[in-house]
């Protein structure tokens, strides 16, 4: 055999001899494949950003949603298979409406995040199953806690909480264009803006192909709702995001 | 067969079976600035013997929510039981200690479902960091009310009068104990089934600290 | 029939009547509601009696659904409370599709004759009468799922007390402050002859284009002054001791 891997790739029931698991991985390869999604948290609230990539110049725009909204203070972006995706955002709004009506508050933040952590893991498990091909960014408010938080949900069934994270296909650079934002004061406003701008810089060099930006807040102004931001609230965003990366680019022209 | 006449106009409120132990009761909550207090009697009768004349009617959700009984013993014990349960998944699954808020929810979760079966009027109160002290009453048919003085079982109908007189807003801790244990020794005075002693349970911040009141050393009269 | 306490016969147990809720336990009474120039308005107090006791004197029964219809319940307290929280799951599922559509007051006002209709007759109905109101509608529905739309509702004793009231001093081009006059002198009516009723009362609005807005509650000035009550004929001949 070729590699040590190689006949082990057929199930995710089954390790490879040097202990990885395929079918996983080839999971987590269609995310990397994909649009960009990056999720902040914010001084006074969470910004979910996702670069979607339309296949077709005849898509309606607004079809195909990337974020959705989960339950009243809680919403989610994903990237991938967007059929996977929307699988994993059904189980999370039905996770969401039981647990309302079996305890009579919001699910906290973590709880849901580590459920649907669960439930992606299982389809990592049976020999039946295939795992997702999308990751699910989360931004919730908890208003026990008076607390925002993101988390990210991955294809093996990880989930960790973050300050800041990225998927799909710009993600190396989106991290680190991440870290170099202060994101203990920045607001939801300034990071919509710098979301629009972390995306829009990080495309394909094949920059008219097409494309739509979706952006979302759970932001303290709105009470912590899950919000989808209004179309001229993102165009806004991208025209400034051009500008930025237009300059930049300027200057790094200007010490050449 | 259920009778036709509101629960509050027959002697027999919880429609209880023949034979079935009833704590025909008098208990009380009463939320205070830094907490919450709770009392009880202690009488269980079967008609008119006293099967158990030390009984608690008070029984410990969590660490920090209580729960006073009425109306079937059976009924209220199971009812609890679940509640408990429900509460200790939620605090391994939350990692944190349980609110008042969600143990109210869930009793009245059980009491509504369970209405054409249960006899069961229950006061759920504790302590949380969340919203401190609360008190949720929950009668008969699974209404769930948070007040600022609840009073249940057979025996409260007499103090009705007594507790909207003594009751005052912003009261502290020691002048709320006094105030519940006023009451129901009243109640206790003039319902036949309420009786015994009293025990009472104050939850705070810094924990729970439980008493009792002998039979003979009632706060009665003037 | 055998005589016997328990028998081995399986199909025994079917044979006994089994009965379920069917007598409210905790009650809110009467809503009134009505359409005036630029919106609807609902009224109601804030008691819910337990027998005859009146047991709870904050109990808010009417309540908003979505952004832009209001509800108010007269009945079983915590049937209302169950229902209000399933019409709260089906905004949130409104919320969730985010296609633009959220149910009005007339669609609820239908899914609710829906509901009431099937839970009586599966023999165990939710004991409420419901008045819903939205922009530009006002609707009944009860615990057996009879519905109706008018110009003004009234449930309970409110049907014998406050509608002939209506039917006198109602008319469409009520301004809001007029409805508001009317709707107080029918609660306060209601609290002068209705056993079950508070001066302790809260006032729900849609006004067209605006969304719903519910008051805190307030207590209604009374009267109880006048001959009758100085002395007890009322100066008049016959026995007025009762």
């Amino acid at each position: 055999m070729a590699s040590s891997g190689s006949g082990y790739d057929l199930s995710p029931t089954t390790f490879s001899p040097d202990g990885r698991i395929f079918q996983v991985e080839y999971a987590s390869k269609s995310v990397a494949s994909s649009g960009t999604l990056i999720g902040l948290k914010c001084s006074d609230g969470i910004v979910l950003a996702c670069e979607k990539l339309l296949a077709n110049k005849m898509l309606v725009p607004g079809s195909n949603k990337r974020i959705n909204t989960v339950s009243k203070t809680s919403g989610c972006a994903f990237t991938g298979f967007v059929s996977d995706g929307r699988q994993i955002v059904n189980r999370a709004r039905e996770e969401a409406s039981s647990y309302l009506d079996t305890y009579g508050i919001p699910v906290p933040p973590s709880v849901l995040a580590d459920r649907l952590a669960h439930y992606v893991h299982y389809f990592t498990l049976h020999g039946a199953l295939r795992p997702f091909g999308a990751s699910m960014v989360l931004g919730c408010y908890e208003e026990d806690m008076d607390e925002a938080s993101l988390y990210m949900v991955e294809p093996s069934g990880q989930v960790f909480k973050y300050f800041g994270c990225a998927a799909g296909k710009g993600r190396q650079g989106a991290k680190t264009e991440i870290e170099k934002l202060d994101l203990s004061t920045l607001t939801v406003a300034q990071g919509v803006k710098e979301a629009a701008r972390i995306v829009t810089m990080l495309r394909d060099d094949g920059k008219d192909k097409p494309m739509e930006l979706e952006i979302s807040t759970v932001a303290a102004e709105n009470n912590y709702v899950h919000k989808p931001c209004e179309k001229s609230v993102i165009a806004e965003a991208e025209k400034w995001a051009k500008e930025q990366i237009e300059e930049e680019e300027d200057m790094e022209e200007d010490e050449d | 067969m259920a009778s036709l006449l509101h629960p509050s106009q027959t002697s027999n409120p919880y429609n209880l079976k023949p034979g079935e132990v009833s704590s025909g009761t008098t208990i009380m909550a009463v939320p205070f600035k830094g907490g919450v207090v709770l009392g009880a009697d202690s009488r269980v009768s079967t008609g008119t013997y006293v099967a158990n004349r030390a009984s608690d009617k008070i029984a410990q959700l969590t660490e920090n929510i209580f729960c006073c009984r009425s109306g079937s013993a059976a009924d209220t014990q199971a009812l609890t039981d679940y509640v408990k349960f429900y509460l200790q998944q939620w605090e391994v699954e939350s990692g944190r200690p349980a609110t008042v808020k969600v143990a109210a929810h869930l009793m009245r979760k059980i009491c509504y479902q369970n209405k054409d079966n249960l006899s069961a009027g229950v006061i759920v109160a504790g302590w949380d960091p969340v919203s401190k002290g609360q008190v949720y009453n929950i009668p008969l048919g699974g209404t769930c009310i948070e007040m600022k003085c609840a009073i249940g079982g057979s025996g409260s109908t007499y103090i009705y009068g007594l507790t909207d007189a003594l009751y005052k807003e912003n009261m502290g801790k020691q002048e709320t104990l006094d105030f519940v244990k006023k009451s129901i020794s009243h109640a206790m005075a003039r319902d036949g089934s309420s009786g015994g002693i009293i025990r009472t349970c104050v939850v705070t911040e810094d924990g729970v600290e439980r008493e009792y009141i002998p039979g003979n050393k009632l706060p009665y009269g003037p | 029939m055998s005589t016997l306490s328990f028998s081995l016969d399986p199909t025994a147990a079917q044979t006994t009547p089994s009965q379920r809720t069917q007598y409210p336990i905790v009650t809110g009474t009467s809503v009134v509601g009505l359409k005036y120039k630029g919106g609807v308005m609902l009224a109601a107090d804030t008691l819910c009696s337990y027998g005859s006791m009146a047991k709870y004197k904050d109990a808010r029964r009417i309540r908003t659904v979505g952004t832009n219809t209001i509800i108010g319940a007269s009945g079983e307290y915590s049937d209302f409370q169950s229902i209000m929280d399933t019409l709260e799951g089906h905004t949130q599922d409104d919320v969730n599709y985010d296609d633009g559509h959220k149910s009005d007051a007339k669609s609820i006002h239908s899914y609710l004759r829906a509901i009431m209709y099937q839970r009586r007759s599966k023999m165990n109905p939710l004991w409420n009468d419901l008045v819903i109101a939205g922009s530009g509608f006002l609707g009944y529905v009860d615990k057996i799922g009879t519905t109706y739309e008018d110009d003004f509702i009234a449930t309970g004793f409110g049907s014998y007390l406050a509608i002939p009231i209506l039917r006198s001093k109602w008319r469409p081009d009520l301004t809001e402050g007029e409805a508001r006059a009317l709707l107080e002198d029918c609660l306060r009516v209601l609290f002068y002859r209705d056993c079950r009723a508070l001066n302790r009362i809260q006032i729900a609005k849609v006004a067209e284009g605006e969304t719903g807005v519910v008051s805190e509650p307030y207590e209604l000035e009374t009267n109880w002054e006048g001959a009758g009550f100085e002395s007890t004929k009322g100066g008049m001949e016959g026995d007025g001791g009762w």
